[in-house]
């Protein structure tokens, strides 16, 4: 499809193939799969609102249940949707059992997605990244997981995420359309891209 | 691209070119810990050597792993947590009875295994044994976020079975 994010299908190709070395028996295998996609399931497991420490325990989670079951992925190009499909599952499973996943308000919005990066958060934004940022903010709260989430992985599980957002399903598709409309107009206001 | 509206050459970014743009600004914004790989690598390599790591598959009335106060309702309360293993499930149900907490569980499919009640901070672990029907007793657990070991005396090379820390 031509709408997803051209660098990602090597990542597929590449961590299929650490994983099927690993699964012949190549201990290292794993650990180049593991610096490869880790980066990857942060992103998702974040959308999901979860603090710092919570989010790293699910990474870690995520990556033991492979090493548990990974006999069971019968297609080895399946390992990266996968392990994100089992992150954004067990994100969920705990922010909501800790009562994270409520409805976010506005404000909690604002403090997520300030206009400018805070101070606190130390990082230097170029002029384009930090206008993509301000739009960004200006999104609706769901439009901004979801776009964090469909930039993060190339191949999202719609009616999985449907269920998170409390989206219908089915709705997902053209949902992420309009967010990315949305974003499109925020940036042309904002002065291009 | 022409804006329709307004008539005026307008650089629209496609739908993958605005993703990759929104995945690197992420990334930028809230880049994983740095220890975030060796963290998992160290989780890895600890569960490869020592102990084979149960998961919670499901939960019943409890919020497992999270703190939580006692069952608001009445002094009574139940809640169950599932672990799945390689070969094996383990149903464990807690119990608040006035001010004690009972956890009892059983094992499918039975086997005989020793078990092993340990809160964070007590000195010396609770054990039992898994009897022939599956099923295992603590009548009187000590609260705190705790574990649950089973070991297999019958196979020295089976390595114990560990449930994730719940708070009791």
């Amino acid at each position: 499809m031509s709408e997803l994010p051209t660098e990602t299908p090597s990542v597929w190709e590449v961590s299929a193939r650490l994983f099927e070395r690993w699964r012949a028996g190549e201990s290292e295998a794993l650990d180049d799969l593991v610096r490869l996609l880790s980066p990857m399931l942060w992103q998702v497991v974040r959308a999901s609102g979860l603090d710092h420490s919570a989010a790293e325990d699910v990474v870690q989670t995520t990556w033991l249940t492979l090493v548990r079951s990974g006999e069971s992925i019968a297609e080895p190009r399946a390992v990266a949707g996968w392990l994100t499909t089992s992150a954004r599952r067990e994100a969920w499973r705990i922010s909501k059992q800790s009562g994270r996943q409520q409805p976010v308000e506005d404000e909690t919005i604002a403090r997520r997605l300030p206009d400018a990066p805070a101070p606190e958060l130390q990082v230097v934004l170029d002029d384009d990244n930090s206008r993509l940022w301000s739009c960004l903010g200006k999104l609706p709260e769901r439009c901004q997981r979801l776009l964090r989430i469909v930039a993060a992985e190339a191949r999202p599980d719609y009616s999985a995420i449907a269920t998170e957002l409390d989206m219908p399903v089915g709705s997902i598709g053209p949902t992420r359309g309009r967010c990315l409309d949305k974003l499109r107009r925020e940036l042309a206001t904002a002065g291009g891209f | 691209m022409v804006d329709q509206r307004t008539g005026e050459h307008n650089e629209q970014p496609d739908d993958a070119t605005l993703l990759t743009a929104v995945a690197e600004v992420w990334q930028l914004v809230d880049p994983p810990p740095v220890d975030l790989v060796d963290g998992v690598l160290a989780a890895i390599a600890a569960e490869d050597l020592e102990f084979d790591l149960l998961i919670l598959v499901s939960t019943d009335g409890a919020l497992a792993g999270v703190r939580h106060s006692a069952p608001e309702e009445s002094d009574a309360g139940a809640w169950m947590l599932e672990y799945e293993g390689r070969d094996l499930r383990i149903y464990v149900r807690l119990t608040r009875i006035e001010d004690r907490v009972r956890v009892d569980g059983w094992v499918v499919p039975v086997r005989t295994l020793s078990v092993q009640l340990k809160a964070d901070g007590q000195d010396e672990p609770l054990q039992t044994e898994i009897d022939e029907f599956g099923r295992f007793e603590f009548p009187s657990a000590t609260p705190g976020l705790s574990r649950l070991t089973f070991f297999d005396e019958s196979d020295e090379s089976a390595r114990p079975r560990v449930t994730p820390p719940f708070w009791i």
